[in-house]
């Protein structure tokens, strides 16, 4: 609606007055977003020393050598990659899943709706609470179900086990973005006019073809959204890990934010922890523009 | 106001929904689908949820039985009791003061988002308006690097917070959190309620404009009563961050909040699964209830421009 068109239309008093609206909302954001940013880039390049009063010598890219060289770096950022593809293609796909199913005409639709709504309502950190415990090896309800279904025959602690922790932080924080995707894909979902389905029906098309030739590309922008948003959430994620593992056993679920907490605030290395820091900012960056790129390939006709 | 706006915001949804209430036959096999994946659909959603709500029911003893009782055979209060009293009967807590420290947190979580929505409704609705009604040079430029905010991971800038709130003596107090959480509230509320604006007809601003109002007048007493549904969803999703966050509260202050102090819980060994469930409970319900009195207000502006 305010294309550049209107803008240039504007009289500079105009101008002048949606200006004074903005300046106070973005003075604050300055002070509080790009002041701190701008601190913790220069953190990277200094040797601070551990109570952070002052910037200590210059390094240059010392911090980051040291990282880059690291393996617990590695072995970190393999761990946040491991759970940011699991976390990314099953939220999606599981949002899409459940999007679908609740834009059927169905009895109780405003209540599944309603219960769409109850993990994205409840706090990341309250999530890692509830499915450590639920997960729990002696009073977990995970393992009650599975011994029920015949899955399994003995209580499992899949928390303290290396090879079940990461799949299950994974399951965690997945329960509550599909959620938050199926919010999103159900309202594009809504927008979609019937009668393109009921046309393509006429003409022969199966359920699946309807999906792939007509669902899928109307879905593509709110797909792409979610797919952005679910790759940022992945390598920004904390709350529920450090509820959940604290990172452990071992190393077996240290994700780079986490890594980076233990830098900065339990051995106070504030240097290389802000190196790290600034790695992760990058990585969520081009994470989302490459995500970005992709899903809109194509689209663009 | 707020009712005849409404169809200029989803026409799209109108006529969808409107079609499809005529009804067309469905296969048996297609409705025997739905309806068994509808059951794995709530299994997956409740079944966590129940989980929780039978742990804080039940007593120790109970939740020590192997397999977890998942429809117990009597239930008791005495968790919700001891975690609002902070009762050391039932030896729930051991020699620690957690329980009788969880109704204070409550109150300064509400405190601080309730702060948080008077300050941001104010600061991003202004923003917003500007940005939707008069965009200056630069207006577009503000609201890219507003998106981009979203990526800037807290822990790159929780460094220099901790540092400066040391400084002026705010660490551990309400404020650290409502300076620092404006870094994603403010961000959050200036893109939905510039996404509301801009789909807000402007006629009205236009004849109010004829009339000889002036522009602040016609934002003051034409479009803050049309906008109130974007207002109250921005609140209510203003409100929601503050009250999840933990991050900055577990740096900036010791367990003030609800978050930290459910996180602190965890590490007391007396503290057991049944009290911490219980405490669970009450740190999820005013979220929930919230965005459920508000739904449609809230998913409407948060999935506004999807799909388009």
């Amino acid at each position: 609606m305010t294309s550049p068109a209107l803008s240039n239309e504007l009289s500079r008093a105009d101008q002048w007055f949606g200006f004074r609206l903005t300046v106070p909302a973005a003075v604050i954001l300055i002070v509080l977003l790009a002041l701190p940013t701008g601190l913790t880039i220069l953190y990277s390049l200094h040797d601070v020393p551990a109570n952070g009063a002052s910037l200590g010598p210059f390094v240059g890219f010392e911090n980051f050598s040291i990282v880059l060289s690291s393996p617990v770096f590695w072995r970190s950022a393999t761990v946040t990659l491991l759970f940011s593809i699991g976390f990314v293609t099953l939220s999606t796909a599981i949002g899409l899943a459940m999007a679908i199913l609740l834009n059927q005409k169905f009895i109780g639709r405003g209540l599944a709706r309603a219960l769409l709504i109850i993990p994205w309502a409840t706090p990341w950190l309250v999530i890692g609470i509830l499915w450590k415990w639920f997960a729990d090896g002696s009073v977990g309800g995970l393992n009650a179900v599975l011994i029920a279904l015949g899955i399994t025959s003995d209580y499992h602690d899949f928390l303290a086990d290396p090879n079940t922790a990461l799949p299950v932080t994974i399951l965690a924080a997945v329960w509550r973005q599909a959620s938050f995707a199926g919010i999103l894909l159900l309202a594009g979902l809504q927008t979609l006019p019937d009668e393109l389905g009921e046309a393509a029906a006429l003409d022969g098309a199966g359920v699946w073809q309807r999906f792939l030739h007509i669902t899928l590309p109307w879905l593509r922008p709110a797909l792409a959204t979610v797919a952005v948003l679910n790759v940022i959430y992945a390598f920004l994620q904390f709350d529920v890990i450090f509820a959940m593992t604290q990172g452990g056993p071992g190393d077996a679920t240290q994700v780079l934010s986490l890594l980076i907490y233990r830098q900065l605030f339990a051995v106070t290395q504030i240097g290389l922890g802000s190196a790290l820091a600034v790695i992760l900012g990058l990585v969520a960056l081009v994470g989302g523009l490459i995500t970005v790129k992709l899903l809109y390939r194509g689209h663009v006709q | 106001m707020s009712i005849a706006s409404e169809p200029a915001l989803r026409p799209a949804r109108r006529t969808a929904s409107g079609s499809r209430d005529r009804g067309r036959a469905r296969s048996p096999g297609a409705t025997i689908a739905i309806y068994g994946g509808l059951l794995v659909f709530a299994i997956w959603i409740l079944l966590p949820v129940w989980y929780l709500v039978v742990s804080s029911l039940i007593t120790p003893t109970q939740l020590g039985v192997k397999p977890f009782p998942l429809i117990p055979t009597s239930i008791t209060f005495d968790n919700y009791l001891s975690v609002l009293t902070g009762s050391t009967r039932n030896q729930v807590f051991g020699s620690t003061d957690a329980g009788s420290r969880l109704l204070p947190a409550i109150g300064q979580s509400f405190f601080i988002g309730a702060v948080l929505v008077v300050l941001d409704l104010i600061l991003a609705g202004a923003a917003a308006y500007g940005l939707s009604r008069y965009p200056f040079r630069g207006a577009r430029s503000f609201e890219l690097a507003i998106i981009v905010t979203r990526v800037v991971p807290a822990i790159a800038i929780i460094g220099p917070f901790f540092v400066a709130f040391r400084i002026i003596g705010v660490l551990n107090t309400p404020f650290a959190l409502i300076i620092s959480y404006n870094v994603f509230t403010l961000p959050l509320a200036i893109m939905i309620l510039k996404n509301y604006f801009d789909q807000l007809p402007r006629e009205i601003e236009e004849a109010a404009k004829i009339d000889g109002a002036s522009r602040l007048q016609t934002l003051w007493i034409i479009v803050v009563p049309i906008a109130r549904p974007g207002l109250v969803a921005a609140g209510v999703l203003i409100f929601l961050e503050a009250w999840s966050e933990f991050f900055y509260a577990l740096v900036l202050t010791n367990q003030l909040t609800v978050p930290p102090l459910l996180a602190g819980f965890q590490s007391v060994q007396q503290f057991n699964w049944n009290a911490l469930a219980a405490a669970t409970v009450m740190s999820i319900l005013p979220p929930v209830v919230l965005v459920l009195l508000f739904q449609r207000h809230v998913i409407g502006a948060l999935t506004a421009g999807i799909g388009k």
